[in-house]
């Protein structure tokens, strides 16, 4: 705990502080920087929340967005739901399908065309 | 010394009035001396360290940042000055009570494009303390005038 720190840091935080929450996580834990009104504060999750991936380093593990047509993905490059208005086709979120394949708007994503 | 600058903060629910709810003070780092005017938003020290987090900020706001004493910096004050500019920052104030060397570090810099001011001390405990109560506050940064010491002689 360092002076001017929070005393109870939230659980999965190494370190943390009143303004800005938690500063650095636990070994696993990704930090997320959550946006609430006008306060932007670091929360440890075990996991990302949906339109963001988890990427690990040696410094930390971060959540980082989704790319913007995307709503949720695995990595930055590979998506698995696309916004509306965009169809996922091999983890890319595209505007329109490729040939053979048509657009369906209820799972947003290109499928075979039927024969 | 670094010329100083006036923190007018209105709180949005006091807006019909238009009276500053707080004059603050802090001083300009390196030569980014200007006028601003925006919604105040924090970003926390670990949303400026790679440019890929692209949380764009709208052209009107002024971006608070409270900078920890035993944090890892994951980038120079100034590349994170810099970032949070290019986001779309209107100004940027850097609360710097726990990070003593900071006002160094930006001191001999003249290549900020909007203004950067750091604050600290009550001024800074005043600012944040608003922040942390989630009130909505627009700011306006403008340049203090201080009198000609000179004038002050009768020479």
């Amino acid at each position: 705990h360092t002076p001017g720190m929070s005393t109870g840091c939230q659980s999965g935080c190494l370190t943390c502080s009143d303004y800005n929450g938690c500063l650095s996580c636990k070994p696993k834990f990704f930090i997320f920087l959550e946006r609430n009104g006008m306060k932007q504060t670091g929360v440890c999750l075990t996991s990302c929340p949906s339109g963001y991936y988890g990427t690990r380093s040696p410094e930390r593990n971060d959540c980082t967005k989704c790319r913007p047509e995307c709503d949720s993905c695995f990595t930055g490059n590979f998506c698995t739901r696309c916004r509306a208005g965009f169809y996922l086709h091999q983890g890319k979120c595209l505007q329109s399908c490729p040939e053979g394949r048509a657009p369906n708007d209820a799972q947003r994503e290109c499928v075979p065309e039927c024969p | 010394a670094a010329p100083r600058a006036l923190i007018k903060v209105t709180l949005v629910k006091h807006e019909p009035t238009g009276t500053p709810t707080l004059t603050l003070e802090g001083v300009f780092a390196g030569g980014s001396v200007g006028y601003a005017e925006g919604k105040l938003m924090q970003s926390h020290p670990l949303s400026l360290c790679n440019s890929s987090d692209d949380e764009r900020l709208d052209s009107s706001v002024i971006s608070i940042v409270k900078l920890e004493s035993n944090m890892h910096r994951c980038l120079p004050l100034l590349e994170k000055a810099q970032l949070a500019l290019e986001r779309g920052a209107h100004a940027v104030i850097f609360d710097v009570t726990d990070d003593i060397g900071a006002e160094y570090e930006l001191r001999d810099t003249d290549s900020l494009s909007r203004p950067v001011v750091l604050i600290r001390g009550s001024d800074a405990e005043d600012l944040m303390g608003l922040v942390n109560r989630n009130e909505e506050a627009n700011v306006q940064i403008e340049i203090k005038f201080e009198p000609n010491k000179w004038q002050q002689y009768d020479v």
